[in-house]
């Protein structure tokens, strides 16, 4: 019955197909037409260069383009990859959803507040340009890969984080609409991984650490690069989670795939680092006015609670990068927690290491595992630190605006 | 007086402009923050349905004059002080931008500044749906606007797609549609190849009311303006009738000027 | 760039002329149902595909195209579902692939689908009537019409700097050079946004976000007509 209904459909495709044909040339030519008069076509042609990339969750990988000369007229050169669908359970798609509603819808109500009429065009604004900047190239040397702006650090240093996340968030929109970019379900958390996550999470560590290291350029600019670096992380490890939670099965073991997704991302986030860094240092020496948050950076961490978050988030990421290893050799309350409540796949459990099948003595004898679940340790560290920044800053807004009001 | 003026705009759409002057400028000073002074004392009085030239080299403060028009400048401007110019004798105050507005339509020079929805029909709209106006009369506009700028059918075209002089029709179209008394134009004829320009100045000439034309395009002054204001390093240097002011070549060429080849080789006149 | 992004969205089929709110439930049905679908209901999973496909084929994308894109998603998927059994020693991890493989790839056909039927505009205004708040609708609208002309000036930099850099530099100096045109692309950005602001308020803009109730449904292949 069901191979009939197949074979039924196939037949309809079949019949079909021949206007398909048609309809591909009529496309093609009316296409020539458009592209006489878009003005900005060049992009086809100038950007991406001959690779084109991949990003998981929030970049993962990048490979060689394909050597078929027709690939460059008819497949975006770049290709961003974020969550496609299939990869999170509808229940923790419709989670992460509800939160990144939430968090969108916060940020909406709190930038009409603090940036009145100038909301779309600066926010609107904004998020165009980190899109555009998103397509810029940076090669890396000697090896056929290449990485880009994510921005969120950037967008929130400029605008403040709600801006930024509604940036995020918009970039995020667009390319799913026109590029089928990450997944319609994933969307919700695609948005909370790096919209929410790297701008707000990203703006609370930038304020904080400024209020200690400085506000000049050596102080803003080390700040930048710290925040970014660890958005990157936090993102990454909240996919983790997300896709742990997704997938908690009796008979796997994700603690592998995860350490080596966060170790991935711990040098795509120095990419980011370097990049955001590069770029504020340039806005400070030609528009210092930009970075100076417009948005009432200064208010938003009071400084006690600037230095407590920064000296809190210091200590951690450093017991997190010296006990993670030894830790994971010894389940600890929260993993027996974890084993109850049955998310216990979600622990890291270095016997079943990747790398382990494969014998590689040098890496094994470098301690690649306890690196990678140092990495592990210290990027879910950040990313606990960065929503509870956020969460803080959030809850502490009414004293603010009162005292913004003095 | 003035008083019985602001209640008759606040009551509906008439215009109370007869008796007294279009635009008025008393002293007008303006500095941006932490820079040169931009507008150094201009007095000005334009009368409705003029059509004005307004020229000088670049940096005369040309763009500022016509921002201070509708009240983008002086940035913030107290509820209670007045910014020294008046439209249609209603001081420009805080509580009073919304009419003025409504009667000073403003061209830019970037039409990408001032275009700024991905579809044409939206971008016209913007300004009668800000007026709070019916969506009927809303779309008649619209129409209306599209058609006055010969750009009919292209109410869904994208933004993007439109050539320069399409853009700046539309961007006239979005101005036109808010039926405003003032048109201030800057620079409305900068790289406009010489058919867009033709069709951009039908469209200007068959407008009724009074016109403010910023341009480096003295050509065009002569063709459009009755009135030229010659505007230099913020002061208002030469006012007078268009042919007598055009042609006196030691004040152009004092202000960076340059008499039009129409009139230094006397072909026509 | 336009013509690129909405490749065959502006299309004149059977699928362009159905309701957008249709087309939009439509793929997002399918969608969920394949995420909900157990890897063991892999004969669905062939149906709904099969659905999904000739929904193409009725819309008039080129098979090619599809192709393309396919063979551009299926790598990294591959590559991130293979991890799973290759982590575990291929002793488990098989049926999550599988599953993983199977979603993912109905699901990105019929996002392709969707993409590919609905014009940006209109999906636009498909999400406001769903309820998206117009704050976010305006942002967006705006940030589509700007990303072409902040990147046509991005690629105008560009240009001007690669007349003048002879081939020549380092991999860290054509870092540095590439983050301050981002930079650069930043501040002309910010500025030109307060440009825009001006020209909004001139005509009246106070903040309050007011959207033209025309449905852009029934724009046609060019944009510019609309059957009524």
């Amino acid at each position: 019955m069901l191979a009939l209904g197949v074979g039924r459909l196939k037949s309809t495709i079949l019949v079909v197909l021949p206007y398909r044909r048609r309809n591909e040339t009529e496309c093609r030519s009316h296409e020539v037409g458009h592209c006489q008069t878009a003005s900005s076509h060049p992009i086809e042609n100038r950007i991406g260069g001959q690779y084109s990339r991949f990003c998981f969750g929030l970049l993962c990988c990048h490979t060689p383009q394909c050597g078929v000369s027709n690939w460059d007229t008819v497949f975006p050169r770049k290709n961003w990859m974020h969550i496609p669908d299939g990869y999170l359970s509808v229940t923790v798609s419709a989670a992460t959803g509800a939160l990144a509603i939430g968090a969108v819808g916060l940020s909406l109500r709190q930038i009409q507040d603090r940036l009145a009429d100038r909301v779309v065009p600066l926010t609107g604004m904004m998020s165009a340009m980190i899109f555009a900047g998103q397509m810029v190239n940076f090669p890396l040397p000697g090896v056929p890969v290449s990485g880009h702006l994510i921005g969120g650090v950037l967008a929130a240093a400029v605008l403040g984080p709600w801006a930024g996340c509604l940036a995020i968030t918009s970039v995020l929109l667009v390319q799913w609409a026109l590029f089928c970019d990450g997944g319609m379900l994933a969307l919700g958390a695609n948005v909370l991984n790096m919209a929410v996550c790297g701008a707000w999470g990203g703006f609370a560590v930038y304020t904080a650490m400024r209020r200690v290291v400085g506000t000049g350029l050596k102080g803003t600019v080390a700040s930048a690069v710290v925040a970014s670096w660890l958005s990157v992380m936090a993102a990454a490890c909240l996919f983790c989670v997300e896709f742990g939670m997704s997938w908690s099965r009796a008979d796997l073991s994700l603690g592998n795939i995860f350490a080596l997704i966060v170790s991935y991302h711990a040098v795509i986030g120095l990419g980011e680092a370097l990049i955001t860094g590069a770029v504020i240092s340039f806005v400070w020496s030609h528009r210092p006015d930009l970075l100076q948050g417009g948005d009432g950076a200064k208010t938003h961490v009071a400084s006690e609670v600037g230095r407590f978050v920064t000296a809190g988030l210091a200590t951690s990421i450093a017991i997190a990068a010296f006990l993670a290893p030894f830790a994971s050799e010894h389940p600890d309350g929260l993993e027996a927690v974890a084993e109850q409540t049955g998310i216990s796949q979600l622990a890291t459990t270095p016997s079943a290491l990747l790398l382990e099948d494969y014998e590689i003595p040098a890496i094994s004898q470098m301690g690649w595992q306890r690196l990678s679940v140092s990495l592990a340790g210290i990027g879910g560290t950040a990313a606990v630190v960065l929503l509870a920044g956020s969460l803080g800053a959030v809850l502490r807004r009414p004293a603010i605006s009162a005292a913004d009001d003095d | 007086m003035e008083i019985i003026e602001q209640s008759e705009i606040d009551a509906g759409p008439q215009r109370p402009f007869s008796d007294s002057h279009m635009i008025e400028m008393s002293q007008l000073s303006f500095r941006y923050p932490g820079g040169r002074a931009a507008l150094k004392d201009v007095n000005l009085k334009i009368e409705a349905g003029e059509v004005v030239g307004l020229v000088g080299p670049s940096g005369a403060g040309k763009s500022t004059l016509l921002l201070h028009l509708n009240g983008l400048l002086p940035l913030n401007l107290a509820a209670d002080a007045d910014s020294g110019v008046s439209i249609g004798g209603i001081p420009i105050r805080k509580d009073q931008l919304t009419a003025i507005r409504r009667e000073v339509g403003l061209l830019f020079q970037d039409p990408d500044d001032q275009l700024f929805c991905p579809i044409v029909q939206d971008d016209v709209a913007f300004g009668p749906l800000n007026l709070n106006l019916p969506p009927g009369e809303v779309r008649q506009r619209v129409t209306d606007a599209l058609a006055a700028v010969d750009l009919a059918n292209y109410g869904l075209r994208q933004t993007a797609q439109l050539s320069v002089g399409e853009r700046k029709r539309v961007c006239l179209a979005g101005v036109l549609a808010c039926r405003p008394s003032v048109l201030a134009l800057d620079e409305p004829f900068s790289n406009l190849d010489p058919r867009a320009r033709r069709k951009l100045i039908a469209i200007l000439q068959n407008f009724a009311g009074t016109q403010v034309i910023a341009t480096h395009d003295l050509d065009l002054v002569l063709e459009l303006c009755q009135r030229v204001i010659v505007l230099d390093d913020g002061r208002v240097r030469a006012d007078g009738p268009t042919r007598a002011i055009l042609s006196d070549r030691e004040l152009m060429e004092q202000h960076g000027l340059e008499v039009p080849y129409r009139l230094a080789s006397g072909r026509d006149g | 760039m336009i013509s690129y992004l909405d490749r065959y969205a502006r299309g004149a089929t059977v699928c362009h002329r159905w309701p957008a709110s249709l087309k939009l439930l439509l793929a997002f049905a399918v969608t969920l149902t394949s995420v909900l679908l157990p890897h063991q209901a892999w004969p669905a999973q062939g149906v709904l595909a099969c659905f999904v496909f000739a929904g193409h084929s009725l819309a008039g994308i080129p098979f090619d195209y599809l192709l393309r894109r396919l063979l551009a998603f299926a790598p990294l998927v591959m590559m991130m579902s293979l991890a799973l059994p290759l982590s575990q020693g291929f002793a488990a991890g098989w049926e999550v692939m599988l599953s993983i493989l199977c979603r993912s790839g109905v699901a990105f056909l019929a996002g392709l689908w969707l993409i590919n039927v609905m014009p940006f505009d209109q999906l636009l205004f498909t999400l406001h009537r769903f309820g998206m708040p117009k704050l976010l609708v305006a942002m967006l609208a705006f940030m589509y019409r700007y990303v072409f002309v902040l990147w046509d000036e991005y690629d105008r930099m560009q240009t001007a700097r690669s007349a003048r850099d002879f081939g020549g530099g380092s991999a860290a100096l054509r870092w540095r050079i590439r983050s301050q045109l981002i930079g650069m692309l930043l501040i002309r950005a910010m500025s030109r946004a307060e440009r825009v602001h001006g020209a909004m308020c001139a005509r009246g803009w106070d903040g309050t976000v007011r959207v033209f109730e025309i449905p852009p449904e029934s724009v046609t292949r060019n944009g510019n007509h609309r059957t009524i």
